[in-house]
């Protein structure tokens, strides 16, 4: 065997040694201590949601039990990039409404889409038996409201599109409140559902 | 020796193993320095040398020359390799395809609210796979599975290139497109991480390979600036690993704080793939290696891959439950 393939000598690789002993010492703490942090999952599961005030043993079959952040949190995400889409599709019809008939129905249009993408994904939501309902009338006064600017939308001239300004702000109400209500409801940690 | 007349030898010493750099064409498993590996044309004599570590170097033949067997397949020969490489490297598309019905529908809430945990995390688990292939080379001396390094590394750039396109047009950060990309400082460590994964992404191929020469090795280093910057990025995303409140990963609600954080779980992959690149860390393993006590190496560094393992499968739950989420159109904000 040639002098390169001889080990190396001990020195040579002492640095290693310490490095891969020390790190490895480390990484094995950390993986035992691990398993052990995973080993209380279920009671930090069960604490969590009782702190919520959700007794899993509550919830109906086959339905997680969601805690009031859970909901919040998921209520939240979809809430706050809709509010903003509408926000701008309400200002660039706004903008419009007296001189661009085509640029008006334009703003229009995208309202009613993002109307339907938030109530697809607010229907996607599993809310507990007591704020359900409130989701489905929010659903319902949503889609009414998208329904009345789809059809505004589709309005011949100006003086049209802007007659159903009043009826548009009535509909845009309803869901305030049912928002409102649902917020409220939310704020509040739920039950089990 | 008839081994020493493989191309990897550098000075009568197995390239790669003392530490120091190869020659541009010797693969020492450094994250895409061979073209060859790269490309995933590299054949068994091409190889870097492992002479000093005789009876393992025979196995680790073995596992590549039986990869190199062709079977018939309707009519056509095909690899073991390459259904093997198929097989690994599919999962690397997976993050593109949790997002694509959001993309189809064009629905805005979805990528607005779950694109950077999809296929942030998506790039997060691309790199550090991509960042594996290295140190298991020095760990089997198997080269088989060296091209998903290539493939990994392009994944990964397509992911984070497309989370910042996605948050770009639809975060909610004020400031337009700028300060949606650099309006907060961890926003802008990975809008910087994205402008270097571009070069690499361009010249992630055979051509660039041979137009750069010696320069595309030192350009692709760049992979571990991108390393190191994730690691800021997520130090500044998760309020330096510490939960506050509701603020940072940790808070998903179902009392594991730990295991969600994304710094716990980066640190916990980053230290095996750090530590196999030292070079006295590779010079130990080679010199173990020659010994022939491969099994004391594999008894050293079983904890470190534990310890990978054990981050990796945190990430990886975090990328299907968000991913689902997303390719259902109904993002979970957790």
């Amino acid at each position: 065997m040639s002098q390169a393939h001889a080990p190396r000598a001990p020195e040579q690789t002492t640095a290693g040694r310490v490095i891969l002993a020390a790190s490895s010492c480390l990484a094995a703490v950390l993986v035992i201590a691990g398993l052990l942090y995973a080993a209380g999952t279920g009671q930090r599961h069960q604490a969590a949601l009782a702190a919520a005030g959700c007794e899993p043993g509550l919830s109906p079959s086959g339905l997680p039990c969601t805690t009031a952040q859970m909901l919040a949190s998921q209520y939240t995400a979809i809430m706050t990039p809709a509010s903003q889409q509408l926000d701008a599709d309400m200002a660039a019809y706004t903008a419009s409404e007296r001189h661009h008939l085509a640029a008006a129905e334009a703003a229009l249009t995208a309202e009613v889409t993002a109307e339907n993408t938030f109530d697809a994904s607010l229907a996607g939501i599993e809310f507990p038996p007591a704020i359900a309902p409130m989701a489905r009338a929010l659903i319902r006064a949503d889609q009414a409201r998208a329904k009345l600017i789809a059809e505004q939308a589709r309005s011949s001239s100006l003086a049209r599109l802007r007659s159903f300004n009043h009826r548009v702000q009535a509909a845009s109400a309803a869901v305030q409140a049912q928002m409102t209500l649902i917020l409220k409801a939310i704020d509040t940690p739920p039950q089990a559902g | 020796m008839a081994q020493s007349t493989a191309g990897g030898r550098v000075g009568g010493r197995p390239a790669g193993y003392d530490g120091r750099p190869a020659r541009y064409g010797q693969d020492i498993g450094e994250p895409g320095r061979s073209p060859d590996a790269a490309t995933g044309t590299q054949t068994g004599g091409q190889e870097p040398a492992g002479g000093g570590q005789p009876r393992q170097r025979a196995d680790k033949s073995r596992v590549d020359e039986w990869m190199e067997v062709e079977f018939r397949f309707g009519g056509s020969r095909i690899k073991r390799k390459a259904v093997a490489l198929v097989v690994l490297g599919a999962p690397a598309l997976v993050p593109l395809l949790f997002m694509s019905p959001a993309l189809v529908t064009l629905n805005s809430t979805t990528f607005s609210v779950s694109v950077d945990d999809t296929l942030g995390t998506g790039a997060e688990l691309c790199l550090f796979v991509c960042l594996l292939v290295t140190p298991l080379v020095t760990l089997t001396g198997q080269r088989w599975f060296v091209p998903l390094r290539r493939w990994y590394g392009i994944m990964m750039a397509c992911c984070a290139i497309g989370d910042a396109t996605a948050a770009g047009i639809t975060d909610n950060f004020a400031g337009g497109v700028f300060g949606r990309l650099a309006g907060h400082t961890f926003v802008l460590i990975g809008f910087i991480m994205v402008m270097l994964v571009i070069p690499l992404l361009i010249t992630g191929n055979p051509w660039a390979q041979k137009k750069l020469g010696r320069y595309w090795k030192r350009l692709h280093r760049l992979i571990y600036l991108i390393w190191a910057l994730l690691a800021a990025h997520l130090v500044l995303l998760e309020g330096f690993g510490f939960q506050r409140g509701s603020n940072g990963s940790g808070f998903a609600g179902d009392g594991d704080p730990v295991f969600h954080q994304r710094l716990y779980q980066y640190s916990a992959c980053s230290l095996f793939l750090l530590v196999l690149r030292l070079p006295p860390a590779k010079r130990w393993i080679a010199a173990r290696q020659k010994e022939g006590r491969t099994w004391l190496v594999y008894a050293t560094v079983l904890p470190l891959f534990a310890l990978f393992v054990f981050g990796f499968t945190f990430i990886l739950n975090e990328e299907i439950f968000k991913g689902m989420d997303s390719f259902a159109e109904h993002p979970s904000a957790e």
